[in-house]
């Protein structure tokens, strides 16, 4: 599929910033099954300072500073993206959850690169921590012996079916606890909840940030700034590799899923970060636009 | 050493019974022998004898105590003073055992500097299966964001080591910690030798010790050489959580001895990739930055975003190589206790070589053997979990319950825990004041090693360290922290033939020619060091104040006389009082002449030194302390000595019951501001930052004087002769008076000698004449040609001053408009005053905001 991706994040300060430190992480990665092109990231007011780096991620960073009196920020970035099916699709693994919990356990002397690499994941985050109460409410779908691809799938019916999609609800920090008890979230508390539970039963899992495209209702146009930033999860299959799953939409990403870039949890890829001195109270509009192109409107 | 065999030896009776230890003694070998490296200095104490030594004792305690050397966090809170006890005694290591000691310390800094180079670049030691993942990326001084590109400078990432070891009961030493961010003591270590030298100069001066001040040479030529564009002088600035820290002695003391400005977050701002520090005279850039901040605070962009200590944008302008920072960010994940355990097969990995000094025994609760052995014997051991750092858990003095929690977290997140072997150390000697004999103590000790300046810039795998040749030695059980020990000592390093003294330890080690204290003086400081100026002030006039009234009280009690000047002077003090308190008759049962008025002024008045009262002297002083310790650099050691005497004051203020002793304590403590001003004029250099002491100091002064003069002259219940006396008497003016005027007192001659007489420092016109020329000598941030605000406010006031008619005044007693006339005239000096305070600080100091987070995450603290 190929998509024109357009995602505008704008401030608007109550009194002025006099000096503001950034970090966005808002630059789509390449992958073997997505190709970023005519990316383009405009700020305005023009940073003072603008470095790009690769995190410990493999996500691509800019740093950005503002030193003149500004009372609002607007940073955009667009892209040409291309996306082929996942590897996931024609994909079978026939591994039980108990011995991907084992592989990852294994001595590190004994063990291949992916699985050491993959370990990470396991482990508690500043947003994730490991809880016996996020591996009971999984338990009824990792029964013992249970292949790990169909208990993952299973859960992330499960929390697709059981909560309610949210936005009034959560904040960016809403503790697991709460999301559990009202069953309630957005995409981001989900893919959090889905983590959480992967991680507490010894199951390597990330976080991604992304986009996704939406379709309008039937026979309506879809209208421009529509779409939102979305989130949802990776489990580490041993011997195969990363398998991507959405507890929002209760469903596996296919080649309408845009990928920005991954980490333990949220706090790895907050889309745009920033301290500052001065602004006041501040107003946040975000606005994206995942337009697909067909092949013929893509050549003119 | 030959004696008649039943004549006991000065040394058998300072020994008394120290000999009997079954384990590894430094000082006797098996045979119940003094070794030989100790015998010299085991003469020199036996010649001194147990009374010199107890006199010489409590010589270096005075030493320490005057000089402030304390390391506890709380001490702003009267009650918590505690410096910590030195003994004269030195912890002694022979020239050969140190030379293996030292190998191993120098060793053990390049396995870690290969370590950290290795954890925040390739990461091989993790792939290879070395190190489980687990094990680095669950402590919280893994920087992720450390972990990014390579760094575009190559420099060493681990400049400087501290290295905590014991001798075990065997004879044979253990690495029990490494503090690798910002290793605490160097300073403690070079302020107890010095100290001691000066206490037991004939047992120093000649002793073969191996100096230690060609270290702290080396680490200044060392940081001076980070500096990427090689200035000729660069920046170098110490950079400290403030005050309240509980290292800030040190921070100071090493500021001072190295020549570096001692900063604060607030004083660092990163703008076009630099890191620049806000002075009076605008923005300096900063070459190096040796940090005494803990990695996860030092930047609240990349870092922990709740952190009001660090500076935002610091990581990116290090990872530009704009600033180099020492140690880098990063660093503290070397601090893991953990690591210990993989030590011996790093070594080999990384260096090729066997690990020379042992750690400790150390099991990471990570791998299941290990686990399973710690879960068996768990009383043998000391855990720590990395997600709370400082914790110890020790089973064997756990409650049950507790002790449940610990092994099902044990078994829920077995890599969290470490666990440390107990161990029992070598005993050494050490002076018992009290039963004046040698003591056996079991003591840890901490070694610093520094990168070799030399080898700054040359590849990670060429570069060596070295060690500085002494330490810090503290008694407690093997291994038990600095911080909780409450008695420390120095570390001889014997060499071969005695050292050439240096005499000038404590002399700094800049370049002769720095603007220090110039327009380069951070905004922050000339901030604190005006408010020291007008607490310590406001201090003095309350406590004159409080003095008089006091004074007063025995009098009119002895007096019985029906008018009193008690109700003017506490309205002076700003003492609530109503009058109908006063006007119930006398208390039944309280003896004869003690009056209900009596008691309920004396309380009144005594609860000025109460410490919970907002105005009291007290609190008072406890804001003179806290500016005067985030200046500690800028004030001299007698200025400081003149500070602890007040501190020892207020000690015991707070308690103060009867009138006596208060009038007491404000008598020294009037002394002991007049000294403390007095040598801030005798050594602060006279450039900017004594100018805003002084401009604090008589900012409020005049205002003092002024409020006082109104109520004397013009607002009083009880003017006359006795208040006007009060008066001069705070001010300290009242012999003055009956020399100049040798009359009775008058107003219009108290008005001649505290507002219009500018050769009386106690007189207004005084004061605004060394006001304006100080502030005429502030840098002006602007070229601008015309007078800034503060200089039209002293103008203002003197030319009020000026301009007065005297006759109008002359009849103040008698005449309505006489006293209308004053009333305006003083109302007319006080209006531009109370200004000038805030137009100094708009000008001049810095105002920094707090930063704010775009968007505000708490991290949820769930575990």
């Amino acid at each position: 599929m190929k998509y024109q991706l357009r995602h505008t994040t704008h401030y608007e300060y109550s009194g002025s910033v006099t000096l503001s430190h950034n970090e966005a992480r808002i630059l789509p990665r390449s992958l073997p099954w997505q190709d970023c092109n005519n990316t383009r990231l405009v700020i305005s007011p023009t940073p003072d300072r603008l470095r790009e780096r690769t995190d410990f991620f493999g996500n691509r960073v800019v740093y950005f500073s503002i030193e003149s009196l500004h009372d609002s920020l607007d940073v955009t970035v667009s892209s040409d993206i291309v996306t082929r099916p996942r590897l996931a699709s024609d994909f079978f693994s026939s591994i039980a959850w108990e011995s991907a919990v084992g592989e990852l356990q294994q001595d590190p002397r004994m063990t291949n690169r992916d699985c050491l690499e993959a370990r990470l994941y396991v482990l508690s985050s500043p947003f994730i921590h490991q809880q016996g109460w996020l591996a009971d409410y999984a338990l009824d779908c990792f029964t013992p012996g249970r292949n790990l691809v169909d208990a993952v799938l299973q859960l992330n019916s499960k929390i697709f079916n059981e909560f309610i999609y949210d936005p009034e609800f959560t904040t960016v920090a809403t503790p697991l606890a709460d999301v559990l008890s009202s069953k309630r979230g957005v995409c981001q508390d989900f893919a959090h909840l889905i983590i959480g539970c992967l991680r507490s039963l010894g199951l390597a899992a990330r976080y991604i940030s992304g986009y996704m495209e939406t379709s309008p209702p039937p026979g309506e146009v879809k209208l421009l700034g529509a779409d939102a930033t979305h989130a949802w999860a990776a489990v580490f299959i041993p011997g195969w590799g990363w398998l991507e799953i959405d507890p929002t939409n209760g469903c596996v990403p296919d080649e309408r899923y845009i990928v920005l870039g991954w980490g333990r949890d949220f706090a790895d890829v907050t889309p745009l970060k920033g301290v500052m001195t001065g602004g006041g109270d501040h107003v946040l509009s975000v606005a994206v636009d995942v337009i697909p192109l067909r092949e013929e409107a893509s050549l003119l | 050493m030959q004696q008649a065999a039943n004549a006991v030896t000065p040394l058998q009776a300072l020994l008394g019974d120290y000999p009997g230890h079954a384990g590894h003694d430094e000082l006797l070998d098996a045979d119940r022998q003094p070794r030989a490296h100790w015998q010299g200095l085991l003469d020199d104490i036996a010649a001194l004898g147990a009374d010199t030594l107890v006199a010489r004792s409590e010589e270096a305690q005075n030493l320490l105590h005057e000089n402030g050397v304390t390391f506890n966090p709380y001490e702003d809170d009267p009650g918590q003073l505690r410096s910590w006890q030195l003994d004269c005694v030195p912890w002694v290591i022979s020239t050969e055992e140190w030379e293996l000691l030292e190998a191993g310390l120098k060793q053990r800094s390049r396995l870690l500097e290969h370590l950290l180079d290795d954890l925040y670049g390739a990461r091989r030691v993790i792939q290879e299966g070395l190190l489980p993942a687990e094990l680095i990326f669950t402590h919280p001084g893994f920087l992720f964001s450390a972990a990014d590109d390579p760094p575009q400078v190559d420099r060493p990432l681990l400049i400087f080591h501290g290295t905590d070891v014991i001798r075990d009961e065997q004879g044979g030493w253990q690495v029990v910690g490494d503090w690798t961010q910002s290793p605490a003591g160097v300073g403690y270590a070079l302020e107890n030798r010095i100290t001691l030298a000066r206490a037991l100069p004939s047992i120093y001066r000649d002793a073969p010790i191996k100096r230690l001040a060609g270290f702290l040479q080396a680490q200044h030529r060392c940081l001076a050489s980070l500096a990427k564009t090689q200035r000729e002088q660069p920046n170098i600035v110490l950079l400290s959580p403030g005050p309240g820290s509980p290292g800030y002695f040190e921070h100071a003391w090493l500021a001072n001895y190295m020549n570096f400005s001692l900063v604060e977050g607030d004083d660092l701002v990163v703008r076009d990739g630099q890191v620049s520090m806000r002075t009076l005279g605008g923005l300096t850039q900063v070459d190096v930055i040796l940090r005494q901040i803990n990695d996860p605070w030092c930047d609240p962009l990349e870092l922990r975003p709740d952190s009001l200590l660090g500076v935002p944008g610091l990581m990116q302008a290090a990872r530009c190589g704009n600033v180099h920072i020492a140690n880098a960010l990063g660093a503290g994940i070397l601090e893991h206790p953990g690591l210990a355990a993989f030590l011996p097969d790093l070594c080999r990995a990384l260096l090729g070589e066997e690990l020379l000094l042992p750690c400790r025994e150390t099991l990471w609760c990570g791998s299941a053997d290990a686990l399973a052995r710690v879960e068996s014997e768990l009383d043998a051991w000391i855990l720590r979990d990395v997600s709370r750092p400082g914790k110890v858990y020790r089973a064997d003095q756990m409650g049950l319950d507790s002790l449940r929690d610990l092994r099902a977290s044990l078994q829920h997140h077995p890599y969290l825990f470490t666990a440390q072997r107990q161990i029992a150390g070598s005993v050494t000697p050490g002076f018992n004041t009290q039963t004046r004999k040698l003591e056996r103590q079991t003591t840890t000790l901490r070694f610093f090693s520094l990168v070799e300046p030399d080898d700054l810039l040359k590849p990670v795998v060429e570069r060596n360290y070295r060690v500085m040749p002494g330490g810090l030695a503290w008694l407690g059980e093997a291994g038990a922290p600095l911080m909780k020990s409450r008695l420390v000592k120095d570390v001889w390093v014997l060499a071969p033939v005695p050292q050439p003294h240096i005499s000038l330890l404590r002399q700094a080690l800049g370049p002769i020619v720095v603007t220090r204290d110039g327009k380069d003086l951070p905004c922050r400081v000339a901030e604190s060091l005006f408010w020291l100026g007008r607490y310590g002030e406001r201090l003095d006039s309350r406590g004159r104040l409080l003095r008089e009234s006091l004074a007063r009280l025995l009098q009119d009690d002895r007096q019985e006389s029906g008018s009193t000047l008690l109700p003017d002077l506490l309205r002076a003090l700003e003492i609530p009082l109503d009058p109908e308190d006063l006007k119930v008759a006398d208390v039944a049962g309280v003896p004869g002449r003690v009056s209900r008025e009596y008691l309920v002024t004396r309380d009144r008045l005594l609860q000025m030194f109460a410490d919970d009262l907002p105005d009291g002297l007290p609190a008072l002083f406890g804001h003179f302390v806290r500016n005067s310790r985030a200046v500690r650099d800028h004030l001299g050691d007698d200025t400081w000595r003149a500070i602890n005497s007040l501190r020892q004051q207020f000690n015991s203020i707070s308690r103060t019951r009867g009138v006596v002793v208060g009038q007491r304590h404000l008598e020294a403590m009037v002394l002991d501001l007049a000294a403390f001003f007095g040598l801030c004029n005798e050594t602060m250099p006279h450039h900017y930052g004594w100018r805003f002491l002084d401009i604090g100091r008589f900012i409020e002064r005049t205002l003092g004087s002024l409020e006082l003069l109104k109520l004397a002259l013009l607002t009083a219940e009880e003017p006359g002769i006795p208040l006007w006396e009060v008066v001069l008497a705070t001010t300290d003016n009242l012999t003055v008076y009956r020399r100049r005027y040798r009359s009775q007192l008058h107003p219009l001659a108290i008005l001649d000698l505290l507002l219009f007489d500018e050769t009386n420092p106690r007189s207004i016109g005084y004061m605004l004449k060394r006001l304006g020329q100080q502030i005429a000598k502030l840098p002006s941030p602007g070229s601008s040609p015309y007078r800034n605000t503060e200089q039209r406010l002293v103008i203002q006031a003197t030319s009020t001053l000026h301009l007065v008619d005297i006759a109008v005044l002359a009849d103040i007693e008698g005449s309505e408009t006489a006293r209308e006339a004053l009333a305006q005239l003083l109302d007319q000096l006080i209006e531009p005053m109370s200004e000038l305070s805030n137009a100094i600080s708009h000008s001049h100091f810095s105002h920094v905001e707090a930063p704010r987070q775009l968007v505000s995450m708490h991290y949820s603290g769930q575990n």
